[in-house]
């Protein structure tokens, strides 16, 4: 399961969800599910979020173990 | 475009199409069984809404294509090689990965649901003389099923 820190940077960057989709060229629908942990990003979106918060991916994103 | 819209003229062009060639199968019909010496003469009265309906619906259906192409072009966003159909979102990688999704649903179920209406031709086994609208509309049913489990799949999907 990949988790990310998207609301909480996005809140620091002071973007909105709509800007934030709008910079990363996804709908503001996605990057909803995405903070919410529901979707997956490909890795060009991982790249592209990035990007944005001028950061390597895997400070945004990280691996968390399935809880059984 | 809204996706409730294109499955809607789809399932409409559908329908509409369908009762069009059950008519013309309806006097086909008489038209053999007065061929065959079964009756001396027949009446039938043929309705032109189906006819109109399908018109209509299919110049509708035509100009909705182009513009959801047009739109899909025009947005930066849009994954243009994954669009085949208006009833397809292509807005993003996730609507992608949706469309995906509820293509498979519908595939599978399509094939589900065709399995139960072949068999149900065994109950119904003189469909060629007394219920000639039998299997018409099964099968006219079967990429309208397709089309509903899709709608409803990407719909709840889309909502996670």
């Amino acid at each position: 399961m990949l988790t990310n820190r998207v609301k909480e940077l996005r809140a620091r960057f002071n973007l909105t969800q709509s800007g934030l989709a709008e910079n990363v060229g996804v709908t503001r629908q996605t990057i909803v599910s995405l903070e919410k942990g529901s979707y997956t990003p490909s890795l060009l979106l991982a790249m592209n979020i990035a990007e944005v918060f001028d950061m390597p991916i895997e400070r945004i994103f990280s691996k968390e173990e399935k809880k059984k | 475009m809204s996706m409730y819209i294109t499955v809607f003229l789809r399932i409409m062009l559908l329908l509409s199409f369908s009762v069009m060639v059950f008519d013309f199968l309806r006097v086909e019909q008489l038209f053999i069984q007065m061929d065959r010496g079964y009756i001396d003469g027949f009446e039938v009265f043929i309705t032109r809404w189906p006819g109109v309906i399908f018109i209509i619906i299919a110049i509708l259906f035509v100009i909705i294509n182009i513009v959801q192409f047009i739109l899909v072009r025009r947005n930066k966003h849009s994954i243009l090689n994954a669009f085949l159909a208006a009833e397809y979102d292509v807005s993003d990688e996730r609507a992608v990965q949706i469309t995906h999704k509820a293509v498979s649903n519908a595939f599978v179920f399509i094939l589900v649901y065709s399995f139960f209406i072949i068999g149900s031709y065994m109950f119904i086994p003189n469909y060629f003389v007394d219920y000639i609208w039998y299997p018409l509309f099964t099968t006219a049913s079967i990429p309208i099923v397709g089309l509903l489990t899709y709608l409803i799949s990407f719909k709840v999907l889309q909502h996670k």
